[in-house]
């Protein structure tokens, strides 16, 4: 491995003769290659990398209160902004009502009615009308959520294009004082796109609007752009409704990102206490770092518990189904009243499901709930990553003062090593010349096809059996302690023990200066957490050992020109 | 409800191991706490559980579907807060009032979700638990301390409940 400094003899004048400035410029140096390296993906292969590596923040984090924060519990259900509540409709729901699928309009009438008397704040149907209803049921759902409007809880409808709604019109519906109703004043079309990563169809982001949404010929000219503005999706429009500034909402939500952009939307491991009640899987959260590592459960598993309070269509519309809810409903009022929910269905033969970093197969009406909730816990400030930025130069030039930063810690390590070149040539954590030469001695001695056969062996059941590895791995470092304990003179362990203190010195600076970075990255730059672990990466300075040939290149061009000034050439 | 695209046709394949919407169905079935509910003889209706909201009723049947009626309070069903007959019920969810006047003509027999009424049954199987009223010679209830209005006796078939002295 190259050493930082251990270049070539004729490298070593010029970073002398330069005192601040050598360290400067290799610090410099250092820090562009990081970030070249970081973001070099012409195979789109840093975007993988970056979706696994958030996923395993939120994976192992992502129940702390600093990561993915709480909206107020039960207790302050009425306190802006409200939490989300998920209503799944399904088989046994429908059957409570003789209905069967594809859902009837009638059918939602009769939630939108049942609902009315939790007074949620707002109610999605994430549903798609795609056939005309019988007059009569469009009439029905349509009273009802022109009831639900008087009682100032808007009804939401999914919609993906302008005939959805135009479906429900001109059924020539009345109110019970004789008022036509219209399906454009009483329901409020939002969009339902997804947002997944083309890489594994994970869905990561969540879209502002549909920008192509057909808008009707009326709305044609008032895009901030002079074309039509797009139809808002559903969290985003839910969101804004309900936020102070309404008008500049949007507006201030999408601020930097570009056109068909979207926000990332952070999947909590923990599942709602709710869903306890109903739930095979566990609701608690990821397991404790230690017993991740050591159970091998420190990727993204599968969690079966959602993390949205999610009840059953069925347990509303029967006691029969949970009879738990209190004997005055209320469990059921604690969790609706206040709340806005989010109606979907649960039918594995609809497609409506989702992939997520947690979950392999989710009713689709999760996403929208997930994305308003998460519009709410960041404070109408949802993370964005760099490539949807309008303005990326100053995302990637604040990761280059990071990785400057960091670069600028390992030179500073370097230089406090001295010019020994025997230590610095090994690095801290590498063996001592003493002790190789005495696990040479021990290896010499035995026959080459032995030491061959049993080195084959064991790479052999590493790979075949992974659960060695990890005790394999600790055995190594007490061997390697206690051959260094044991050959190595009192000079050797003396340098060895100040190169470790100084690691660790730079690994403890470095680690605070990347939780800084993340700090700052993630609360004012709304940076979503992809580059962490890179950014952890680099502050073990393995990245930097790695690549200080650019110094050493950088040393010699140093050296040209101080020859060349020095003979009276260009300076 | 959303077009079947092709990714989630290969995920439909998958579904059978750790899908999580298979297992919130399946929960919710095995959830299920049945009750006596309809098949109680001599059901009634005695008193909402709305937080004194407006009750939902529904028109139509189960051979032609369910629709919104309108809503209204206990007290224009009950305006003496007596127990209401239940004529029918559907799949323990609808019970059938008498009343087919509330939300005005032609709505026929009016139906209400069983989650928002308390019946008899579900007085019955609470009051067993701590408290006790029977119907005095003078027509008059008396219920232990606990007791909570209406009493509403499973043997009897009052004219009226009345609060509990």
């Amino acid at each position: 491995m190259i050493s930082g400094v251990s270049g070539d003899s004729a490298g070593q004048a010029p970073a002398r003769r330069h005192g601040g400035r050598g360290p400067f410029i290799e610090s410099l140096l250092l820090a562009t290659v990081a970030l070249a390296v970081l973001n070099f993906h012409p195979f789109g292969s840093a975007h993988l990398r970056r979706h696994f590596s958030q996923d395993l923040i939120y994976a192992w984090f992502g129940d702390a209160e600093w990561l993915h924060p709480r909206l107020p519990g039960s207790a302050g259900l009425r306190l802006a902004p409200p939490r989300a509540v998920v209503m799944l409709v399904d088989d046994a729901a429908l059957a409570l009502r003789g209905a069967a699928w594809p859902v009837p309009a009638a059918f939602h009438a009769q939630l939108l009615t049942e609902l009315e008397v939790l007074r949620p704040r707002a109610v999605m149907l994430d549903f798609l009308l795609l056939d005309r209803p019988p007059s009569d049921d469009i009439c029905a759902l349509l009273a009802a959520a022109d009831r639900l409007r008087s009682d100032r809880i808007p009804v939401y409808l999914a919609v993906t294009r302008q005939e959805d709604l135009s479906r429900l019109m001109n059924a020539n519906c009345m109110d019970d004082a004789g008022k036509p109703l219209r399906a454009d004043e009483v329901l409020i079309p939002v969009s339902v796109r997804r947002q997944a990563d083309e890489t594994d169809f994970v869905s990561r982001r969540y879209p502002f609007e549909e920008a192509d949404f057909e808008q009707p010929d009326e709305a044609v000219g008032q895009g901030a752009e002079g074309g039509a503005p797009g139809l808002p999706s559903a969290a985003v429009r839910i969101y804004c409704d309900m936020a102070a500034q309404r008008d500049r909402c949007a507006a201030d939500l999408e601020r930097g990102a570009l056109p068909q952009a979207g926000f990332e939307l952070a999947w909590s491991p923990r599942g709602d206490p709710f869903n306890r009640r109903w739930s095979k899987a566990g609701c608690g959260g990821p397991p404790a770092s230690l017993r991740a590592i050591v159970d091998r459960t420190m990727f993204p598993r599968e969690t079966g518990c959602p993390p949205i309070a999610t009840l059953f269509a069925s347990a509303l519309l029967s006691p029969a189904e949970d009879s738990a809810l209190g004997a005055n409903n209320e469990q059921l009022f604690d969790l609706v009243e206040g709340s806005t929910v989010f109606i979907g269905g649960n039918f594995r033969a609809s497609g409506d499901l989702i992939t997520t970093p947690m979950h392999t197969l989710l009713p689709g009406v999760y996403y929208h709930a997930v994305a308003f909730e998460n519009l709410a816990i960041f404070g109408g400030k949802p993370k964005i990553r760099e490539e949807f930025r309008r303005f990326p130069l100053g995302i990637y030039l604040y990761d280059w003062c990071v990785l400057w930063a960091l670069a600028a810690i390992f030179v500073w390590r370097e230089k406090w090593i001295g010019a020994d070149a025997e230590a610095m040539h090994h690095g801290p954590l590498s063996p001592s010349l003493s002790a190789r030469a005495w696990v040479a001695h021990l290896i010499a001695r035995t026959p080459v096809a032995l030491s061959l056969s049993l080195l084959v062996v064991a790479s052999l059941f590493l790979a075949a059996y992974p659960v060695l590895q990890l005790w394999t791995l600790i055995a190594a470092i007490v061997t390697a302690v206690c051959i260094e304990v044991r050959v190595a003179s009192r000079g050797e362990l003396k340098e060895r023990l100040r190169n470790v203190g100084l690691y660790l010195g730079a690994l403890g600076l470095s680690l605070t200066v990347v939780a800084f970075a993340i700090w700052f990255g993630y609360r004012w730059l709304r940076l979503p957490p992809g580059d962490w672990v890179g950014y952890l990466s680099f502050s073990t300075v393995g990245f930097f050992v790695a690549h200080t040939a650019i110094v050493d290149f950088g040393r010699h061009v140093g050296s040209i020109r101080l020859t060349r000034t020095a003979s009276g050439g260009v300076s | 409800m959303k077009p079947v695209p092709m990714m989630f046709a290969m995920l439909l394949l998958l579904a059978p191991t750790f899908a999580p919407a298979q297992a919130v169905a399946q929960a919710a079935t095995s959830a299920s706490a049945p009750r006596a509910g309809c098949a109680a003889a001599n059901l009634r209706i005695v008193g909402p559980r709305t937080k004194d909201r407006p009750l939902p009723l529904m028109s139509g049947d189960g051979a032609h579907g369910f629709r919104p009626a309108c809503s209204v309070p206990w007290s224009a069903l009950s305006p003496r807060n007596e127990p209401l007959s239940v004529e029918a019920c559907f799949r323990d969810s609808l019970l059938q009032l008498t009343n087919d006047s509330a939300c005005g003509a032609s709505k026929g027999k009016l139906w209400v979700s069983a989650r928002w009424v308390l019946t008899s049954t579900d007085a019955a199987s609470e009051g067993t638990k701590v408290v006790v009223c029977q119907q005095l010679e003078t027509g008059a209830y008396a219920g232990t301390r606990e007791l909570k209005p209406p009493c509403v006796p499973a043997n009897a078939t009052p004219a009226a409940s009345a609060p509990a002295h």
